[in-house]
């Protein structure tokens, strides 16, 4: 099945819509704000192109930082996103698996794919929030927010999972 | 040589990753204030029209705040001026009223209405957007207040948008005084809670109480002397014991700003202002000779 490009394309936009307009402006007990934009780098096909993955991984990090007069920060985190994700896909997809089109619930089982989301989750975070905190550094702080975001962030893919979930199987 | 050409379109992913963590750490490490104020402008534009759109939405959210602290505003106001009446009606000197008069007549024209359209509180290098901007007359350098108390410095402005340093954001620093003593010291943020700042390198002598409120010096053609910018809650000495800071809780509320007033530089003070900045190239050793 090929790639339908006109949904894609229309996913990212609005996937940086909802960050720049709602998520960015989220900001749970001073710490964590859910980064949920990394969603379109989770539902790139499982055999897209590996340059291809990165490259739009890295335009997806160029809009949000674009917003967020971050310039650098999210492109950074999600060109590791995407690079990582292929080795991911190899250490927990059995081979016969990869032809899978797009990753969801559905397709991988629930704890498959709680282990794909989480890991790249996680990483992304973790580069992100490091790289951000160089300028003003805490430990303590640092560790809330990592944590936190991902958490946040991991509940809002897993709802917008569920929705798409219990649509397609009405 | 086949082989060579083939590892590399093989791992040409490696090479393309490394590219893009290379220009995204560029990015990050070159990216201060000043180069973006002057190379993004066009990006701003774009940005900004963004926001306006969310913005034009959920500006009536906080709609009812805004005109609570307009109404509270206005009722001061309103005092202030029965007072000043009453004040100037009981001068007989007719040159102390001149004087009055003409402080209200050279501030209140320098002032440009704004409103806010992002602002953040989260991060350390916090960014607000205002909707106006060199088409009204603002430019880069002017102070930023709202009703409560300071904001912060325009860093740069394009046609229809600016964009202000908040104080909290790491990079900010604006000279403030204690208004019973006049002390000066320096304001800054510490990255943590957008409720408190501090007013560091004061002399240890300095006279202050809890409850003290903290004004603008009017050192820097920035703001004028007085506009309001926190109470001290906090104090503690300073590494080398020769200075104290001073913790301040901030009248500004950050995360609900929405109405701000720019002051514009009046033609003496932008005089000043450029002088001042070519004496510090002069010093800096920067060369004029024709080549």
């Amino acid at each position: 099945m090929a790639i339908n490009w006109f949904r894609q394309i229309l996913f990212f936009f609005v996937l940086v819509m909802l960050q720049v307009w709602i998520f960015n402006r989220i900001y749970i007990l001073g710490v964590a704000t859910p980064l949920f934009y990394i969603y379109f780098i989770l539902k790139l096909p499982v055999n897209l192109n590996r340059n291809l993955t990165l490259i739009l991984s890295f335009l997806m990090g160029f809009f949000i930082d674009m917003f967020d007069y971050t310039l650098g920060f999210h492109m950074l985190a999600c060109s590791v996103a995407g690079f990582i994700r292929y080795s991911i896909f190899r250490l927990f997809l059995p081979k016969e698996m990869i032809e899978f089109n797009i990753p969801s619930i559905r397709d991988f089982g629930i704890g498959l794919f709680f282990k794909y989301v989480i890991s790249i989750v996680l990483i992304h975070h973790a580069v992100f929030f490091v790289v951000e905190s160089l300028s003003l550094f805490d430990h303590l702080r640092l560790l809330y927010s990592i944590l936190g975001s991902s958490v946040v962030t991991l509940v809002l893919i897993f709802a917008a999972e569920g929705l798409t979930l219990s649509k397609s199987r009405k | 040589m086949r082989n060579l050409i083939n590892l590399i379109v093989k791992n040409i992913h490696w090479l393309l990753f490394i590219l893009l963590l290379f220009v995204s750490g560029y990015l990050i490490i070159s990216n201060n204030n000043f180069q973006r104020s002057k190379y993004l402008t066009v990006e701003q534009e774009l940005v900004g029209s963004v926001y306006s759109v969310s913005n034009r939405i959920t500006s009536y959210v906080g709609l009812k705040s805004a005109n609570d602290q307009l109404i509270r505003r206005l009722a001061e106001l309103e005092v202030r001026n029965e007072y000043l009446e009453n004040y100037i009606k009981d001068l007989s000197d007719p040159s102390e009223f001149s004087s009055i008069q003409e402080d209200f007549d050279t501030l209140s024209p320098r002032l440009v209405y704004a409103r806010v359209i992002n602002n953040s509180i989260s991060g350390s290098e916090n960014l607000i957007t205002l909707n106006k901007g060199s088409n009204d007359g603002i430019e880069p350098d002017m102070g930023v207040f709202s009703p409560e108390g300071v904001v912060g410095i325009i860093m740069s402005a394009s046609p229809h948008f600016s964009v202000v340093v908040p104080i909290l954001n790491s990079k900010s620093n604006l000279s403030c005084k204690v208004r019973r003593s006049n002390y000066p010291g320096s304001l800054k943020w510490d990255g943590e809670d957008s409720q408190y700042a501090y007013l560091e390198e004061l002399p240890r002598h300095v006279i202050y109480a809890l409850g003290d409120t903290i004004v603008t010096s009017g050192f820097s053609s920035v703001f004028p002397e007085g506009i309001r910018v926190g109470t001290v809650v906090d104090s503690k000495k300073q590494r080398d014991d020769n200075y104290v800071s001073l913790k301040l809780k901030l009248f500004t509320n950050f995360s609900a700003l929405s109405d701000v007033l720019v002051v514009k530089k009046t033609l003496q003070e932008e005089r000043e202002g450029l002088e001042d900045e070519a004496r510090d190239r002069i010093l800096k050793g920067e060369r004029y000779d024709g080549n």
